[in-house]
């Protein structure tokens, strides 16, 4: 046992945990015998508040403890949870969940390496330990500077959110993990008005870490491109509708593969033959220049974590290793099925969800070229630089994103910016259709949130500058 | 009183007790099933019972909102101080109040609502995996040698809901809710296009039989084979009934106070005035007998009615809580939406759209967004091309594209289908001149 999942084992000793506790009700689930079992125990404390009208004047917090019973016998899961962890409740919830193992089967665990004991979120202060009143200066602080920065500028709101995070997870062939994972995200929007126009800007960060997490430099950016995306879309425009080259900036632009090929190497939707990747491992799908990684592993992001939520130990997966697709996303259930390690991407939004397979950080790796020349290769086309939200279809394979800021390129230059455009395209043809990779990743500092199956998990992502041959573009007339 | 109106009530005596000047409580038990069936077998089944208690307080003129799963008696006591005392940290809001208590209550009893079905009580494992089995049996049956894969899925649960606030209103909600679906994966070349279909229903018996779930989510999968766009222009828009939530919801932002008084509506100061076409009105019903939206009472405990929100094209009124209709000003209405009931037409849009020669019949929708404060909004669709009222290819890899107030005002007919199968009840809409991107 690590020290890490000592302390997270001796912090579940205030609800009454405890090693023999643990064992018993390991011992419900698994006693018609299954073929895995795991034991996911959560306790989370959020803190936000929030400012309008400048004054900060929303204060919300929130505590969530709860416990989820996996059992599952071959693919065949039976879930189930409480919020009460008294043992007659947790009891029922093995009892529960091991319904569905009651048409037998050894139990034949597979061997897994636990987490090491590495820190990808080390924290120097619990946010538990950070007072209310540190916090409301900082929001304060964002506003003024939001309407300093502009005469424009007319409603300015600002939040900021934190959460301590423990969960353990106990599993039937004895080993345990626990992880203290912290969050934080700050956010700032404004409407601008000129000549009786009005729009909105945002930004926002994100990532497990402390509160040093904010550093000036952070919030300046977090105040300043808030108000300049305000300020900017009262100058765009729609552009044109129709297929165009499209030029993707650095950074946020991952959502690109998050929905063109991430959703698509989760190993349950090929597992199941509906991703339209099913079969094509070890194929050619990008040029020799595409590298995509789905990582679980960068310091402070988001989207990582040292120990994923079955207790697996997490790494970085190289998803298409220069255009040859390398691995899916795996979780227990597929990894056995597939008769490989798990990649430790098993996630799931909270204790009253089952783990599935789910992406963690994704990102290309950096190209040859230099990004300025990416853009003066474009003739007409579309530059886009901030992003909303996307979709895909896993097994059709058409993907959509949603652009909220971007520039038109007309002769190899950035001219007239635009707004509110969605872009569809088909995941296969696009990675096909990648033209240039810059030299320029960057992990987006965002606050992103992945859906699938109606639950919600904590992602990031990240791009170098790159141009697509082609996407379809919801301009107008 | 029940004990859930008893708990809800014994955290907001305690919260006064601390200090606070007022308090509301929510308190919510429940229970749910879900069962996932695929290849012949259960994939999943999940079953859980919840709890949770949500307290608002005003401390000093100073607003926390808090929640907790965590209900043992003395983490609770903690909780509860805990609320009270992060008001001390922040700043006043003059504007944070409880609505008058004769404002508060409901408007229609639970009897009348209907949403708290007997059925479920009575509900066995064995009828749901019946149930689940049938529907997997009938998705079988509309197998050929094009079908990769299909699942199905059968749900149930009920809530009960106390809310007490410290103005004297305490009142207690139940539910029931079924749903039924089933999806299938098909082989198209290299693609393997998915869809479906699923039901939602507040009796067990208003869910439509096995064999109607099946043969819809069968045929919504085939309508995608060979899905392509055409090229990008401006066409008539047919919007499926089942899909008008998607757009009719744009308007959910625009109309809400919190957008009024950031000052980021396109709505903003549209009161009485013309905002669609006069063929569109839009009600707000929360006193729809078994209606999937329908509620007692609004989210400030407000007394829940029904409203007119768009009358023949011109804009009634806006979704305003307590707290920002002091900040703005403006008479309370309601904090947010309930069902919505576009009425509908006589004629049947094949009728309608056969004076088109190539329209646009939209059925789902991919990603996409708007934007509340211009009403822009861009959305990725799948349908079909209707040409002469008939409908021919599939249509994928597209957008439409425009902004709100000019397709409503666009909006030349609504058809006879209403769809009654969600909290939007909207027949089919068609609307003229609308941009779409494809080739």
């Amino acid at each position: 046992m690590t020290q890490q999942t000592a302390s997270i084992l001796a912090w579940f000793g205030q609800f009454g945990i405890d090693e023999a506790v643990i064992r018993q009700i390991l011992e419900a689930a698994t006693r018609d015998g299954v073929d895995d079992a795991d034991l996911y125990f959560e306790h989370s404390i959020s803190t936000a508040v929030g400012l309008s009208d400048g004054a900060v004047n929303r204060a919300h917090t929130s505590i969530d403890l709860g416990v989820g019973v996996r059992v599952v016998v071959g693919d065949q899961v039976g879930y189930a949870y409480t919020e009460d962890l008294s043992r007659t409740s947790m009891l029922r919830a093995a009892r529960t969940a091991a319904s569905v193992a009651r048409s037998g089967g050894a139990p034949t665990p597979i061997a897994t390496p636990y987490s090491a004991g590495s820190d990808h979120y080390p924290v120097h202060r619990y946010w538990s330990d950070v007072d209310l009143s540190e916090r409301v200066p900082l929001v304060r602080a964002w506003e003024s500077a939001a309407f300093a920065r502009s005469d424009e500028i007319i409603r300015v709101q600002a939040s900021f959110g934190d959460t301590d995070k423990r969960v353990l997870i106990a599993r039937a062939d004895g080993s345990v993990s626990g992880d203290y994972r912290p969050m934080t995200q700050a956010h700032v929007s404004c409407t601008a008005e000129r000549a009786g126009q009005r729009e909105t800007g945002s930004y926002n960060v994100a990532g497990r870490e402390d509160l040093s997490y904010y550093d000036a430099a952070r919030q300046q950016r977090l105040v300043e491109n808030a108000v300049d995306r305000a300020l900017r879309s009262l100058e765009a425009g729609k552009p044109p509708a129709g297929e165009m080259p499209v030029v993707l900036a650095a950074g946020s632009s991952g959502i690109l593969l998050h929905e063109a090929i991430g959703h698509g190497m989760e190993a349950d939707f090929n597992r199941k033959g509906i991703s339209i990747y099913a079969n094509q491992m070890g194929k050619r799908i990008a040029p020799d220049e595409v590298t995509i990684v789905d990582d679980a592993t960068l310091p402070g992001a988001r989207g990582s974590l040292n120990v994923d939520d079955e207790g697996s130990k997490t790494e970085r997966t190289v998803l298409v290793e220069q255009g040859t697709l390398r691995s899916y996303l795996h979780d227990r259930i597929s990894a056995r099925h597939y008769g490989v390690a798990p990649t430790g991407s098993g996630r799931r939004e909270s204790f009253r969800h089952p783990v599935l397979p789910r992406m963690r950080s994704t990102y290309m790796d950096a190209g040859p070229h230099d990004p300025q020349a990416i853009i003066a290769s474009v003739e007409r086309g579309l530059y886009c630089e901030t992003f909303a939200n996307g979709s895909v279809q896993i097994g059709a394979g058409d993907f959509a994103f949603y652009v909220r800021h971007g520039y038109l390129i007309e002769n190899g230059k950035l001219t007239r910016p635009v707004k509110d455009v969605n872009l569809i395209g088909s995941g296969p043809k696009v990675l096909e259709s990648i033209e240039m990779v810059g030299n320029d990743l960057e992990i987006d500092e965002g606050g992103w949130t992945c859906g699938k199956e109606g639950q919600g998990v904590p992602v990031s992502q990240g791009m170098p500058t790159v141009k697509v041959r082609n996407l379809s573009v919801g301009g107008g007339r | 009183m029940s004990e859930l109106i008893d708990f809800a009530a014994s955290a907001v005596t305690r919260a006064l007790a601390l200090g606070a000047e007022e308090a509301q409580a929510r308190a919510s038990q429940g229970s749910h099933v879900q069962i996932t069936r695929r290849g012949g077998r259960v994939e999943q089944a999940t079953e859980a019972t919840t709890r949770g208690l949500v307290l608002s307080v005003l401390a000093g003129g100073r607003f926390t909102s808090n929640s907790t799963s965590d209900l043992r008696p003395e983490a609770l006591d903690a909780f509860i101080r805990r609320c009270v005392e992060a008001a001390s940290y922040i700043e006043p809001d003059p504007e944070r109040a409880l609505p008058a208590p004769e404002e508060c209550g409901r408007g229609v009893s639970q009897a009348a609502l209907d949403q708290d079905d007997p059925a479920w009580r009575e509900r066995t494992a064995a009828e749901r995996n019946t149930q689940a089995e049938a529907l997997e049996q009938a998705m079988a049956s509309h197998a050929d040698e094009s079908t990769i894969s299909s699942s199905v899925w059968v749900a149930d649960g009920r809530q009960s809901v106390a809310r007490v606030m410290s103005n004297g209103f305490a009142d207690q909600n139940e539910g029931a809710w079924f749903v039924a679906g089933a999806d299938t994966t098909l082989r198209d070349g290299e693609k393997r296009p998915e869809s479906g279909a699923s039901y939602a229903a507040r009796h067990l018996s208003d869910l439509p039989d096995v064999q109607t779930i099946a043969r819809e989510a069968d045929q919504r999968a085939r309508e995608r084979v060979g899905a392509a766009p055409i090229e990008s222009g401006s066409y008539p828009l047919v919007l499926a009934n089942r899909a008008a939530g998607r757009i009719l919801g744009i308007l959910a932002g625009p109309l809400s106070g919190a957008s009024l008084h950031q000052r980021r509506s396109c709505l903003a100061e549209r009161v009485d005035t013309r905002i669609a076409s006069p063929v569109l009105t839009l009600i707000d019903d929360p006193t729809i007998p078994r209606g999937l939206a329908s509620q007692p009472w609004d989210g400030d405990g407000r007394i829940a009615q029904r409203r007119t929100i768009i009358d023949s094209g011109v804009l009634q009124q806006y979704y305003v809580g307590t707290y920002h209709s002091r900040k703005l000003g403006m008479p309370a209405t309601s904090t947010g939406r309930s069902n919505w009931v576009v009425p509908p037409g006589e004629r049947s849009w094949q009728d309608v759209a056969t004076a088109w020669p190539r329209a646009i019949y939209v059925t789902s929708f991919l990603g996409g967004n708007s934007n509340a404060a211009s009403g822009d909004f861009s959305f990725g669709i799948r349908g079909r091309l209707v040409e002469n009222g008939v409908l021919t290819s599939s249509l994928g890899e597209m957008n439409v594209s425009g902004n709100l107030l000019e397709l409503l005002e666009r909006l030349v007919a609504v058809g006879d289908d209403p769809w009654t199968w969600s909290s939007v009840v909207s027949p089919t809409l068609l609307f003229d001149g609308v941009s779409f991107s494809g080739t």
